[in-house]
């Protein structure tokens, strides 16, 4: 499957390791854990050039990104986490968009994307959020951090994702991801086979929903198809 | 195997893709075969001689995962764990072949061995799928056949390779966090019939029915452990790890599903697609239903109730049946009080066999065929679509319709069907909906008939307050049990044609449930109705009830006695009612009364027997406790009001 790794900067641009550092330091927070020094300069292809590393984690520090703990873990200040954070989102939108839209394969989505979240102007990053629904998740099954976009919920651009209820009794569609209150409900329509990717047919929309996927027919509620996102397939 | 030499089978599959059929062809046991997904909530065995083998074969629950997600599913991986089975036959639908293999590939996660049923040939083959069986069973590693159980295709060859199944090769690597969870929790479990890897997968999906399991096998500190691994992984994921692993788990089994099955030609809509269609159309769908309803009530009222009742009451019991009984109890029993015991006004044969065989049984019988037919057809759970937001009203959904609807044939087989609503919540209201304002058919069939012989507007008015009764109790209930409604996912089998030997088993099953349940009761409530009278005990009981009867109710003291029996049987009381009727002793308003008041009175023993089993003793105490001052005051209430508007129903 997918790595979730951050990227490996074979730029020697102070900026992208910048970014790579914060990333690794997300990533050690998302799994519970402390970014360890060592291990970020591994992952960040650094394990061989320690003294630049460090510089570039000391001008961290100094621009008041980081803090360090015992001069081995890296912890964020409000200040990193907030940069950190758009940066996570900007990755993990341009693995949806890669993924979703031009359905490249795992490879691709990894190199592509690494590229593009440092590249992101912030209004571009908000229109392929829009674009694509504000989706909660990439395509790894982790968070993407909301933007100013998610809260407005702004509907400027039409959708290319909506809400399965949007759709005309009649429409195939494709499921792009599945936004549920709560975990059994997604764990419920996954053992049905309903799972992003999965081609649907809308039945009906009245007195329930009534979905089509290969043989299978399903009626659902109308809250339930209101969490299920889809792009319409001509 | 066990000592005996008799080895064990088990069938496992998704819900409704025939496993209940091939079941019953291995055993010749029939097991209930249905339409509506998970009917087969208890587990069927049977005895099978396979090859020159003898075998159990254990008939599980449906399952969409072996992840489980309900009771059915941990039902059936309990038994996948803890069984010493031999051999396994994955019942799989051709047509859905994908979600099949969402078992398949679990099934070979866990290391069983097993053999693949490719169900349902015929309706993928009228679809234009073809399966390439010999590419199928090489990516699985294990033996695929093509079956149609119900017309006995294909089952010889299965049957065959049943003593030597194989493990399947099919494998899949997760994503990387979760192949490191997996690799973590590997040394910390217990050695089991299926492999750590399967199990690591199932903590990691969130299963908490293992639990017990663990604990009785692993010390304190490695379950912690496990727990530990299980919260660390997760908290890196925003989705459920479950749905993980699920999508994941789908992308190599559509993998497999692509390379092996085409679809040859587009399906036409045929007559099947259409009808399915209609039938919950939201225009459409009413008037089907009022057509399917007018059908069973020209089957069950008409034929049933009015035409086969009448034959058995008025010809083979009172010309043939009791006439000889009498004649015979008379030559052989000099004694009088004994005689009456048999065949007197409170008599064990002039009573109580007449109400259960004549009255009741072929009410009872009819309703079950009906029933039978609906199951089949694959129409309930449409039905189920069309009243969904009505139920949504009284805390249920539309899955709630098929307990409510088998409550019409008999509410103590339907209080157990309970069991496939989710939540409690919804299990507690219907269980009390049940109790309050469902007339079985028995019941049904003797109203009817009173209410038949009086105005239409007393029809009417009985079906107005029963409604509002079931609205205002359902929504009462909704408010007052706390919980919360389960969500509304329904999977829609394909209508099909009802097969006749099908209904047929199972209506004579049913039948067979319902005199072993029904009878003894006839019998007891009439020896209990035959002591008072000898007693003079009737007599008293009908002076302390006249209170009630004569003065709130408005009817003849005589009553109590038929509401004395319906605290054994709604149906019984009923009865009593029924003959009052035609002796020319109750008038049109009380008929009504009386009517509106037994539809609504406790539940008969057997249901309040099986309330407590599935309820507790506390629910179901309690809700007795409503039901009956509920009955009486509705009674009261229409009373006052039919004397107060003067409407006198004739």
């Amino acid at each position: 499957m997918f790595e979730n790794k951050a990227c490996d900067p074979n730029l020697c641009n102070t900026e992208v390791t910048i970014d790579e550092f914060l990333e690794e330091i997300w990533l050690a927070e998302e799994s519970g854990g402390k970014a360890e020094k060592a291990a970020m300069f591994v992952d960040a292809g650094l394990a061989k050039d320690t003294e630049r590393a460090n510089a570039i984690l000391h001008q961290m520090k100094k621009d008041g990104f980081v803090s360090l703990h015992d001069g081995k873990d890296a912890a964020f200040t409000d200040k990193g986490r907030e940069r950190a954070k758009k940066l996570i989102r900007r990755k993990r939108l341009a693995e949806k968009l890669l993924a979703e839209v031009f359905a490249l394969g795992a490879d691709e989505i990894k190199t592509t994307a690494c590229q593009f979240e440092h590249i992101l102007s912030p209004e571009v990053t908000d229109s392929v959020c829009s674009f694509l629904g504000h989706p909660p998740t990439c395509p790894h099954g982790k968070h993407i951090p909301q933007g100013d976009c998610c809260n407005k919920l702004a509907q400027q651009m039409k959708p290319l994702v909506t809400p399965l209820t949007d759709l005309q009794p009649g429409n195939r569609a494709k499921i792009v991801f599945i936004a549920p209150k709560d975990h059994s409900r997604m764990d419920r329509l996954s053992t049905l086979g309903i799972v992003p990717g999965t081609i649907i047919h809308l039945h009906q929309k009245k007195p329930a929903l009534v979905i089509r996927s290969g043989e299978t027919e399903l009626a659902l509620d109308i809250e339930i198809a209101n969490e299920i996102y889809v792009k319409i397939m001509e | 195997m066990s000592a005996k030499g008799l080895r064990k089978l088990l069938l496992v599959g998704n819900p409704n893709v025939g496993k209940s059929v091939i079941f019953g062809y291995l055993t010749g046991k029939y097991a209930t075969v249905s339409n509506y997904p998970g009917t087969t909530v208890e587990v069927s065995q049977g005895n099978a001689l396979i090859g020159t083998h003898n075998y159990t074969v254990m008939d599980t629950p449906g399952v969409n995962s072996l992840l489980p997600m309900s009771e059915d599913e941990v039902v059936t991986r309990n038994i996948i764990l803890n069984e010493e089975f031999d051999s396994i036959v994955q019942v799989a639908d051709t047509k859905n072949l994908r979600r099949s293999l969402l078992i398949t590939l679990q099934l070979s996660e866990m290391g069983v061995p097993f053999v693949m049923a490719l169900n349902m040939a015929d309706e993928a083959e009228n679809l234009g799928i073809s399966t390439d069986l010999a590419s199928l069973s090489e990516k699985l590693g294990v033996d695929t056949f093509s079956t149609t159980a119900t017309r006995r295709k294909g089952i010889t060859k299965l049957m065959e390779a049943i003593p030597a199944p194989r493990r399947s090769v099919l494998t899949i690597r997760y994503t990387e966090d979760i192949e490191k969870a997996i690799l973590a929790m590997e040394p910390l479990l217990p050695e089991s019939r299926i492999s750590r890897r399967s199990l690591a997968l199932m903590l990691l999906g969130g299963d908490t029915s293992l639990k017990s399991w663990l604990h009785s096998r692993l010390d304190r500190a490695d379950v912690d452990k496990l727990d530990a691994i299980v919260k660390g992984t997760q908290a890196q994921y925003s989705d459920s790890l479950g749905y993980q692993i699920n999508k994941e788990r789908l992308t190599v089994v559509d993998r497999v599903a692509v390379q092996t099955q085409t679809r040859l030609k587009k399906p036409e809509r045929g007559v099947r697609r259409w009808l399915g269609d209609i039938t919950m159309h939201p225009v459409w769908g009413l008037p089907v239903l009022i057509v399917v309803l007018g059908l069973m009530y020209e089957f069950v009222g008409v034929l049933g109730a009015g035409t086969m009742v009448n034959f058995m009451e008025t010809q083979v019991f009172a010309k043939w049946i009791n006439p000889y009984a009498i004649g015979f109890f008379q030559a052989v029993m000099p004694v009088n009080f004994l005689r009456e015991l048999f065949v007197g006004p409170y008599g064990i044969v002039t009573m109580a066999l007449t109400y259960a065989i004549a009255i009741v049984l072929p009410i009872t019988a009819t309703f079950f065929i009906a029933f039978g037919m609906l199951e089949d057809s694959g129409y309930l759970p449409r039905l189920a679509i069309m009243v969904n937001r009505i139920f949504k009203t009284i805390g249920l959904n539309g899955k709630a319709v098929l307990p409510m609807v088998l409550g019409l044939g008999c509410c103590t087989m339907a209080t157990l069907t309970t069991r496939i609503l989710e939540t409690k919540k919804e299990r507690i209201i219907v269980t009390f909906l049940l109790a309050l304002a469902i007339p079985c058919s028995a019941q049904l069939g003797v109203i009817m008939g009173m209410l038949s012989s009086i105005s239409p507007m007393a029809t009417l008015i009985w079906v107005g307050v029963l409604v509002v009764v079931l609205f205002l109790a359902g929504y009462l209930a909704s408010i007052i049990v706390p919980g919360d409604p389960s969500d509304f996912i329904l999977e829609l089998p394909p209508i099909r044609m009802p097969k006749l030997k099908n209904i047929f088993m199972k209506t004579i099953g049913r039948i067979e449930w319902y005199l072993k349940e029904a009878v003894p009761l006839f019998v007891l409530g009439t020896l209990i109705l035959f002591t008072a009278d000898k007693t003079m005990l009737l007599k008293l009981v009908e002076k302390a009830g006249s209170p009630i009867v004569v003065n709130l109710l408005g009817l003849p003291p005589k009553t109590t006695e038929a509401f004395l029996i319906g605290f054994l049987r709604r149906d019984y009381g009923a009865a009593g009612l029924f003959t009052m009727q035609k002796a020319g002793l109750l008038t049109p308003v009380q008929v009504l009364v009386s009517v509106v008041t037994i539809t609504l009175f406790v539940p008969c023993i057997a249901q309040f027997f099986v309330t407590i089993k599935e309820r507790g003793m506390k629910t179901a105490v309690i809700m007795l406790c409503i039901v009956f001052p509920f009955a009486v005051l509705t009674g009261a209430v229409l009373n006052f009001g039919l004397n107060a508007f003067g409407i006198t129903l004739q």
